[in-house]
């Protein structure tokens, strides 16, 4: 591998501190835990005099409970996300998409906002937090302001931040009892492996009839996708079987693969069907149909 | 760049330009040579350190973010009962072939043994997920892990 080009990093302690940085210096990209930017600046993909290191601001890192909302601070690890009960119990789909990201080390080192702001179409925290509806808080100089997860993705690996902003938090509102999650993943191997199609489901039932549909998908298409198609298809209809199928067979025409090394366009279209199947069905068990 | 760390136990301090890398800077600078470069990329795990007593890939820390952390290299853990029965386990089972992963791979295993003493092999898998054996040797660092697992609950 090549080495690293030369760059200054600087530590932050505050959020404060790190906006100023970020809109003062030249030629400034944020940091935290490396796992994307590193090999990125080794390939020459990503240039910057001036790293962020936002590491060291303790009001970036955490998940709390705040009325009916969950906020998780952008560097909260992936391994705390996969160790926090709160997670735990009230995003599991969540928690299984952040402990199939990577390696043990990789998780201890990235984060929920690099997942995020790296803008992979296949960033496993994304499909989940799509189906939780979660939103993002974005802050500079100039101010704050929270926009839905999706608007965030711009295409591969491009996202909407200014250089001079910062995403500080993701936040999504406590699912009700009775509501049901699922993260699928399908990948060339078990472990430490990318996605080659990814998704997630979000329902609520009220009687057998479906109260609220999310389904949401990755790897499928330029950015993480919600498939509103699907979703409208299933709100207000009694949850079955064929139900399931139709809607995730909606996912077929809708998504829009790329042939890569990793697999082929067709083979992800139809793998999107296979897993929004899954998800459909995980969900809809997990909320008691 | 001044930066002050402790390494294995020690307060250690070095120059280092802000663009090195842990994996570097310990190989290099402190002459660490248990740790090995492999992919430079976060892939292989053949550099993993415990950085505050977790496994990291040190090819991806860089230098100015150590201040004031511990980093823990199989040096240091020498006379650790865990990594000790690791050893020896690795050894009787011939969980050792070229050696290059070996180091990385006892670092993975102690923190999965010093945080779950009774790991399933499935437990073994995930936390050795990111420690890549090219002579695939897997087989007997999985049986390895669990013997040295289950040695120290028989003493």
């Amino acid at each position: 591998m090549k080495p690293l080009p030369p760059f200054r990093v600087h530590r932050p302690r505050t959020l404060g501190e790190a906006l100023r940085l970020l809109k003062e210096m030249e030629d400034a990209r944020p940091i935290a835990g490396g796992t994307d930017v590193i090999p990125a600046m080794r390939e020459g993909a990503l240039r910057a005099k001036n790293l962020i290191d936002l590491t060291l601001i303790e009001e970036l890192r955490g998940i709390w409970e705040r009325g009916d909302e969950i906020l998780i601070g952008a560097t909260t690890t992936l391994s705390q996300l996969e160790r926090s009960e709160t997670i735990a119990e009230r995003a599991p789909a969540l928690r299984a998409a952040a402990s199939s990201i990577g390696s043990v080390q990789i998780r201890n080192l990235g984060t929920i906002g690099g997942n995020l702001c790296n803008a992979s179409p296949a960033a496993d925290t994304a499909p989940p937090l799509l189906a939780l509806n979660a939103a993002v808080e974005i802050a500079s100089e100039d101010g704050t302001r929270t926009v839905p997860l999706s608007g965030l993705f711009a295409g591969p690996k491009m996202n909407t931040l200014k250089p001079h902003e910062l995403l500080t938090s993701v936040r999504f509102r406590i699912p009700p009892d009775g509501a049901g999650m699922s993260f699928q993943k399908l990948g060339r191997r078990r472990g430490h492996t990318i996605s080659l199609v990814n998704a997630s489901a979000y329902l609520e039932l009220e009687g057998g009839t479906c109260r609220e549909a999310r389904l949401a998908l990755g790897s499928v298409a330029p950015t993480p996708i919600r498939v509103r198609e699907a979703e409208e298809l299933m709100r207000g209809r009694r949850v079955t079987e064929d139900l399931i199928e139709e809607a995730a067979s909606t996912c077929y025409e809708l998504v829009n693969p790329i042939d890569d090394l990793r697999a082929s366009a067709d083979y992800r279209r139809e793998m999107a069907r296979v897993l929004a199947r899954r998800a459909l069905r995980e969900a809809w068990e997990k909320a008691g149909g | 760049m001044r930066i002050s760390f402790k390494l294995n136990g020690k307060e250690v301090a070095c120059e280092a330009r802000d663009n090195t890398s842990l994996l570097d800077l310990l190989r290099v600078e402190m002459g660490v040579r248990s740790v090995k470069k492999g992919c430079d990329q976060g892939e292989c795990g053949a550099c993993t350190v415990l950085l505050d007593g977790q496994p990291v890939n040190s090819c991806l820390v860089l230098a100015p973010q150590l201040m004031d952390r511990e980093v823990t290299t199989v040096e240091g853990l020498q006379e650790d009962p865990i990594m000790r029965g690791l050893v020896e386990s690795f050894i009787e089972g011939g969980a050792i072939q070229c050696g290059f992963c070996t180091p990385g791979m006892l670092l993975s295993a102690y923190a999965l043994l010093r945080d779950n003493p009774r790991p399933t092999v499935e437990d073994v898998k995930r936390a050795i997920v990111g420690n890549l054996c090219r002579c695939t040797g897997y087989v007997n660092i999985v049986k390895a892990i669990i013997d040295a697992s289950e040695r120290m609950r028989d003493e």
